[in-house]
């Protein structure tokens, strides 16, 4: 019943005891069996009698906020992939020009942002409505240090992962106590915080108006230069996150978002493990904020709002939230057709919500979901019977 | 402070809290029947304030009451619309399908919104009845704001009627308890969630309609008051009216204190009420613990 694919929430919690490869699973592994012949019992998928499809009761229970993950990729496809979109960049930074470099540059920025954030929608099950505080701050702190000190690039930069930690620790601490659409709101409203100190204190941020032309070293504004510097510091980024992935902190963050209940009965501390989650991201997101910079030496409140918060959501709802590089091809989808769209039509958001619609209505892993063997084959192997499913 | 500057503010702490509560009351009911945090209810709201102007401007002042029951029954049935061709498919989904769900309709009906009135801002003239201000005792008060407040008393009070006498709203009640059931029941659930969702686009309208002589209408409403409505449904505990209602209350004083202690700082107010609320109740005021 649960191998079916049908949309229902208990049945794929069931799941992902068989992908996680069994050699990696930390705690995880543990989790999993336990509450299997309880769950097969309780299973709700049989539509009750008389009553409609819909029933939000059961979504409101445990269900995961997003389909199980696909088993892990090995070492080895992680350097082919990194020698490949290496061997990618240094094409494209001698191929394209200078205008497209930029472009890329900013989607570069927006992918690290996109894939961070990911790590706490799609492997923590914590759907954060509040990243863009960090990608803001990023910008900020950079753009802060040069107006008031003059100080240089580099130590600004370098500074830009710990500021973006040390806010997300203590916004965190907070926000982490509540759950849900609770914590959604609770991390807009510490963004919507960040966004009005921006947008109010003239004096330290310049206000609505932002800091522009912030000093980067000359180099940096070479667009090739520019380009391959932002690349390779946001693929080294991407990697780390994703050996933070698949250490047995991200196996036991999987678990812990298949199943809250289970993993703190197993003796997991929840509350520190999405702490640390939540503290990574923000400081991979500020690190992004920092990129940008390197892209468009301004920061201004917008990069702080909360519709800049919606957008590396959409990125990993479009590339595909099930696979980790899945984010990064959603922000290059994005931002280029962000960037070609409105040169042709003004109504980029109505594009933009249509695409969102279909893809959660009717593909709800992605891009990557459309490429992936497992999709022909669950699609080769569905029931053919009426009732089959909405999807 | 003098006290009838302090009442005056009180008034229009008053207000903000009034149309806060009519747009929140939707935004909640909707919740706790469906369990839908719904994003496009900010559009709703500023399609309400964009069709009163329409109305006002074509057919001439005397038809702001007109458009006052119009604009919102026409927001309904945008409503209907967006349930059934959308919302019906992802009310089994998880929370973040159902948040982006709503969040693509709103981005949606902004554009389309921007196509059919245009991106310069409008301004909707009070009723002559209605403009003007009134002496009460120490202080005078615009008449408009009373009005508001009036609109919200009365939104509370037949909101509060129909979940109390009506079978409509007895069977809102009974699937905000267990929609499982009702359906055994004989109830039909699609229907009922139809209207619900209707009910509670007619409210975002009407607190558009209602707001609308107050501030000048723009693309942006939508935006700005959604967050605000969701702040006071959090603050009061998600799906409860009684909660909107005081938490609408708070978020207007925290909003009147800010601009009368530090100006610069008024919008901060209203993020750090909510903040401290659901450090203290962490499920909101009203609100039953999200169950995991």
């Amino acid at each position: 019943m649960g191998q079916t694919g049908a949309p229902n929430n208990k049945s794929q919690l069931c799941a992902p005891a068989l992908r996680v490869t069994p050699a990696r699973v930390g705690p995880a592994q543990a989790a999993d069996p336990v509450a299997d012949p309880a769950q097969q019992a309780a299973d709700p998928s049989a539509p009750p009698l008389g009553a409609p499809p819909s029933n939000p009761r059961w979504a409101r229970q445990d269900a995961p906020v997003v389909a199980p993950m696909p088993a892990a990729w090995s070492a080895g496809h992680a350097l082919a992939m990194l020698g490949l979109s290496t061997a990618a960049a240094l094409a494209a930074s001698y191929m394209l020009s200078p205008v497209w470099l930029l472009e890329l540059q900013h989607v570069a920025a927006l992918a690290l942002f996109a894939v961070a954030t990911n790590l706490l929608v799609g492997y923590g099950g914590l759907v954060s409505f509040g990243q863009a505080a960090y990608y803001g701050l990023g910008a900020y702190t950079i753009a802060l240090a040069w107006l008031h000190f003059k100080a240089p690039f580099w130590p600004a930069f370098i500074a830009t992962p710990l500021v973006g930690a040390l806010s997300a620790f203590m916004v965190g601490l907070v926000a982490l106590r509540t759950r849900k659409l609770y914590f959604a709101l609770l991390t807009l409203a510490f963004a919507q915080l960040f966004y009005t100190v921006a947008q109010q204190q003239y004096e330290l941020t310049n206000g609505a108006t932002g800091i522009f032309g912030v000093g980067v070293p000359a180099a940096l504004m070479d667009p090739q230069i520019g380009f391959l510097f932002v690349f390779a510091a946001a693929a080294l980024a991407m990697l780390a996150l994703w050996k933070i992935t698949v250490s047995p902190f991200g196996l036991t963050l999987r678990a812990i978002r298949e199943n809250r209940a289970r993993a703190q009965s197993l003796g997991i501390d929840v509350f520190r493990h999405e702490l640390l989650a939540f503290v990574l991201a923000g400081a991979f997101s500020a690190l992004a904020g920092g990129l940008f910079i390197v892209h468009d030496q301004s920061a201004y409140p917008e990069l702080l709002d909360w519709t800049k918060s919606g957008e590396p959501i959409f990125m990993l709802v479009l590339g595909g939230m099930n696979s980790f590089l899945g984010p990064a091809l959603g922000a290059l989808v994005y931002q280029i057709s962000h960037e070609v769209i409105v040169q042709h039509l003004r109504d980029w958001q109505l594009v933009l919500g249509l695409v969102v619609l279909a893809i959660v209505l009717f593909m709800p892993d992605g891009i990557v979901g459309l490429f992936s063997a497992e999709r022909w084959r669950r699609w080769l192997a569905r029931p053919r019977s009426v009732g089959g499913g909405e999807t | 402070m003098s006290v009838d500057s302090l009442v005056v503010e009180l008034l229009s702490a008053m207000t903000t809290a009034g149309s806060l509560f009519i747009i929140a009351a939707g935004l909640t009911l909707v919740f706790g029947a469906m369990r839908i945090a719904n994003i496009a209810h900010g559009s709703f709201y500023m399609y309400g304030a964009f069709l009163v102007s329409s109305i006002v401007s074509s057919f001439g002042g005397t038809a702001f009451w007109f458009s006052l029951a119009v604009a919102p029954m026409i927001v309904a049935a945008i409503g209907i619309v967006v349930e059934v061709t959308v919302l019906r498919r992802v009310y089994d989904k998880d929370h973040l399908t159902q948040l982006l769900a709503t969040y693509a309709l709103f981005l949606i009906l902004a554009d389309l919104g921007l196509r059919f009135w245009g991106a310069q801002s409008r301004a909707v003239p009070a009723p002559a009845i209605l403009s003007g201000s009134v002496r009460l005792g120490v202080a005078s008060f615009p008449i408009y704001d009373l009005f508001v407040v009036g609109a919200a008393i009365a939104v509370g009070a037949s909101l509060w009627a129909l979940l109390r006498f009506t079978l409509l709203g007895w069977r809102i009640l009974a699937a905000v308890e267990d929609a499982e059931m009702l359906a055994a029941k004989g109830t039909n659930v699609r229907l009922l969630y139809t209207t619900v969702f209707a009910l509670g686009a007619f409210l975002a309208g009407f607190g558009g309609a209602v707001i609308a002589p107050l501030q000048s209408i723009d693309t942006g409403l939508d935006a700005s008051i959604i967050v605000a409505a969701f702040i006071v449904v959090v603050i009061g505990g998600l799906g409860s009216v009684a909660g909107a209602a005081v938490g609408a209350v708070i978020v207007g004083l925290f909003e009147a204190l800010g601009i009368l202690w530090t100006p610069s700082w008024a919008p901060a107010y209203i993020y750090l009420a909510m903040i401290v609320v659901l450090q203290l109740r962490p499920s909101g005021l009203f609100g039953a613990a999200e169950t995991t």
